[in-house]
């Protein structure tokens, strides 16, 4: 396939959908599928089929209920963290969610699908080659470059996995930008006029706000804050713990099959959009035996259910609103983004808490995905007139004397960033000095995250205390931490090795990224294998039609032995998985069937 | 004032120019002010300071460098790094006043770590009628202190203006008066998150 450098996407990867769409002159548009122009939803859903194929979006959401332990969904929410963390998370899902086995010293979570280990990163990486071929499909060239979208509230290690992601999927990540910035820059694109906008984007898995200024063409982020875990599928989870605890209660049955769970999610979220337009709807399950769950759930008791969690989304604005010193009636604009926005109690409490009715012109699911086609333009050098500068949602800090926080770097500085530290030895000669570094609002290391143990080594022995270690801590504007070091006093270059906690080092990035191209050219030829069949099928249908008419006109021999060879195809097509070597043997086996074929013809054309 | 290494044009401004466009680091021991195009002094124009600031991001941002070397987008990266550290040092008066100090000689915060003298007293008397009224639910009482608190920190803040905008020719006792007073801030500030 042609390559063409100057393209790059922009890629929404959200929790539960995600969009890949492009700039050009005429602005940003989403990249249809092949089931038309509305087909601009990848649904963020893999199945993994025991013979080692994956099917990614619509066609694994779909049948998710048929295949819960195979169905991976939300997949996000474990970008870039340990088992540890997700313990709670972890109960609730259908698929197993371990710590993945080679990852020794660090805790990251991985997947079991398809009777192997699956990484958060690997699994993102496989709905990213599917946006990817849509946009190849759609260009008729190779596209390699990406900017992808994530929550503001992203720490370094789920902005790392997605970086990952990309790389292990053959897309270059020129960019990493934050989803709700990446909205107000598709909110803003027409607007010249100053003003201080807020984006409330209320995802599936996640919760962003964001403040900003807009003036000119340059969108200043002014503050962020928000919660990576909190979104739709929470919702969905109050409605399902209400269900499954009346199910006990009414059956006396103990209901929680993988089965069950995944019917019960769908029927949640249908429930939840049903009710963002009705009043009032009905549920039916049929749990097994003879017993059938029946209710109706009304939108009050719905809002009840959900509440707490909105109410949570207007403390993380109240608290952006003084970190932007502004107050809420100073911004000009509410813009909503995400699915969950949809609700009408999210939309009232928004409305209440900033006076004014939110701006709801763009389509929620849509428009992260546009604005991060607008960033990607920008970065190809196609426009020159917008600016996007974007803060740190997190205080960045290393662990010191005592499991204190020394703060480095504040939350809502303005990226890129940087602090300098210097660091010194303990014992004469020690060469070697290590470092935990924390991301975090807390003031205990053990209650920060821990992003990694950076090991500087190469230091020249000298007596205790003597060296003077100075490192670089620098947020570049993806919003990832890059450090170097150097020793003042001699000079040198120390180097640092990093052991991330919860995330993968490079050599397994690049040992991903191979073994997707090998099972990409694995699924294809599955693919291939299914096709091959189909035509033996065809054909071999064909053939004996063929034989009952006109096998007449042949010697019985003849016949007999094209009947053989007809039915040894069919055993081939069946037990043989070299799609090449079935072909070959269709195409003899056509040969042998010339001579009845003109015969036949003949026949035809004499009657 | 230097020229551009790249095609010659008077740089205004160390890390940039504005005829070809070419960034550069800057200098070793290039200030604060002098990145952002400033004098070294207190007072400066808040506007013109983020108009620079809005300025010379627009042309180092590595997102305008992106189609570049390496090389390039990395200087890109650092510079920008250095110009928002800049501002975000400059637009806020008292750590201007904090910096403005350490760079004409100090003292710095790690050198006087004092606070004016009466000042610790005064704090644990506000507290102890803060935890009075507090018992018996006076609102009225804590609304008083927090306006004292309030008024003090204003005071501190005038002061420190003032000793900041005459720090190039101030005396030792007035360098020291006024980075008691910068370490005094943290007080008032604590306090006023307290009388709520």
């Amino acid at each position: 396939m042609k390559r063409d450098g100057d393209i790059i996407v922009g890629i929404d990867l959200g929790t539960t959908n995600s969009l890949v769409a492009f700039a050009d002159a005429a602005g940003p548009r989403l990249i249809a599928g092949g089931g038309g122009e509305d087909d601009v939803i990848v649904p963020s859903f893999v199945r993994f089929e025991a013979d080692g194929r994956t099917i990614v979006g619509k066609g694994a959401r779909d049948h998710a209920v048929e295949y819960p332990l195979e169905t991976v969904y939300s997949i996000k929410r474990l970008m870039g963290r340990g088992t540890a963390e997700l313990a709670e998370e972890a109960r609730r899902l259908p698929y197993r969610v371990e710590k993945l086995s080679e990852a020794e010293e660090r805790d990251v979570a991985a997947i079991v699908a398809g009777g192997r280990m699956w990484t958060p990163p690997q699994v993102s990486a496989l709905i990213l080659a599917e946006l990817k071929r849509r946009a190849e499909a759609h260009f008729g060239c190779e596209v390699t470059k990406a900017v992808i979208t994530v929550p503001a509230h992203f720490d370094d290690a789920q902005r790392q996995a997605t970086r990952d992601a990309g790389e292990i999927a053959g897309l270059e990540v020129v960019r990493i930008v934050n989803e709700p910035t990446a909205a107000a820059l598709a909110y803003g694109l027409d607007r010249s006029a100053s003003a201080t906008i807020a984006v409330y984007d209320f995802g599936g898995g996640t919760f962003d706000i964001s403040l900003l200024r807009v003036e000119g063409g340059v969108f200043e982020v002014l503050a962020v804050d928000g919660d990576t875990h909190l979104g739709g599928d929470d919702l969905d989870r109050t409605l399902i713990d209400l269900f499954s605890r009346e199910i006990r209660e009414q059956s006396g049955q103990d209901i929680d099959s993988p089965v069950i769970r995944q019917q019960l999610r769908s029927l949640a979220e249908a429930v939840k959009v049903r009710l963002s337009e009705e009043d009032r709807t009905s549920v039916e399950i049929a749990v097994g035996g003879s017993f059938t769950y029946r209710r109706q759930v009304t939108k009050a008791e719905l809002e009840a259910l959900i509440a707490p969690f909105v109410d949570r989304t207007l403390e993380a604005c109240r608290r952006a609103l003084k970190a932007a010193r502004r107050s809420a009636s100073e911004v000009a604009e509410v813009v909503l983004v995400g699915g969950s926005t949809r609700i009408p109690l999210v939309r009232r409490a928004v409305g209440e808490l900033f006076g004014r009715r939110p701006y709801t012109a763009l389509n929620p699911e849509h428009v992260v995905a546009l604005g991060a086609a607008v960033q990607a333009s920008i970065l190809a050098g196609r426009r020159q007139d917008l600016l996007l500068l974007d803060v740190t949602p997190l205080s960045l800090g290393i662990e010191t004397l005592g499991g204190a926080v020394g703060k480095l770097i504040g939350a809502n500085t303005r990226v890129p960033c940087k602090a300098v530290e210097t660091f010194t030895t303990f014992q004469d000669g020690q060469t070697a000095v290590k470092i935990n570094v924390l991301q975090g609002e807390r003031e205990l290391a053990a209650d920060c995250r821990s992003l990694g143990r950076f090991e500087l080594r190469g230091i020249p022995p000298m007596p205790a205390g003597i060296p003077k270690v100075e490192v670089t801590f620098l947020i570049d504007a993806n919003g990832i931490l890059n450090v170097s070091a150097r020793e003042v006093r001699s000079g040198v270059e120390a180097s640092i090795q990093i052991v991330p906690s919860h995330g993968l080092t490079r050599e397994e990035v690049r040992r991903m990224q191979h073994e997707a191209i090998e099972h990409a050219r694995e699924d294809m030829s599955a693919h291939h294998l299914i096709d091959v069949r189909a035509t033996v099928e065809f054909d071999l249908n064909k053939a004996e039609r063929m034989i009952r008419e006109y096998g007449v006109l042949l010697a019985p021999a003849d016949r007999a032995s094209l009947s053989e060879a007809a039915a040894a195809l069919r055993a081939l097509a069946r037990e043989s998985s070299d799609a090449r070597l079935i072909n070959e043997h269709r195409e003899a086996f056509n040969r042998r069937l010339t001579p009845l074929a003109e015969k036949a013809l003949t026949a035809a054309l004499k009657a | 004032m230097s020229q551009c290494v790249e095609c010659g044009a008077v740089l205004s401004v160390p890390i940039c120019c504005d005829h070809c466009g070419a960034i550069f680091d800057p200098q070793p021991g290039t200030d604060h002010f002098s990145l952002l195009g400033f004098p070294r002094a207190y007072a400066l124009d808040e506007e013109r300071l983020a108009q620079n600031f809005r300025r010379l991001t627009a042309k180092v941002h590595p997102d305008r460098h992106s189609q570049r070397s390496e090389e390039v987008q990395a200087r890109a990266t650092r510079l920008t790094a250095d110009l928002n550290r800049a501002y975000a040092v400059l637009s806020d008066g008292v750590r201007r006043a904090d910096y403005l100090l350490e760079l004409t000689g100090g003292p710095t915060a790690a050198e006087e770590r004092g606070v004016p003298g009466d000042l610790l007293a005064e704090v644990m008397e506000v507290r102890e009628a803060l935890e009075q009224a507090r018992g018996v639910g006076d609102r009225r009482t804590i609304e008083r202190l927090r306006q004292a608190n309030e008024s003090k920190r204003r005071q501190t803040l005038d002061e420190i203006a003032a000793l900041a905008s005459g720090v190039e020719t101030a005396s030792v006792r007035q360098r020291r008066r006024l980075r008691l007073l910068l370490n005094a801030l943290r007080y008032f500030e604590n306090l006023t998150t307290e009388l709520v």
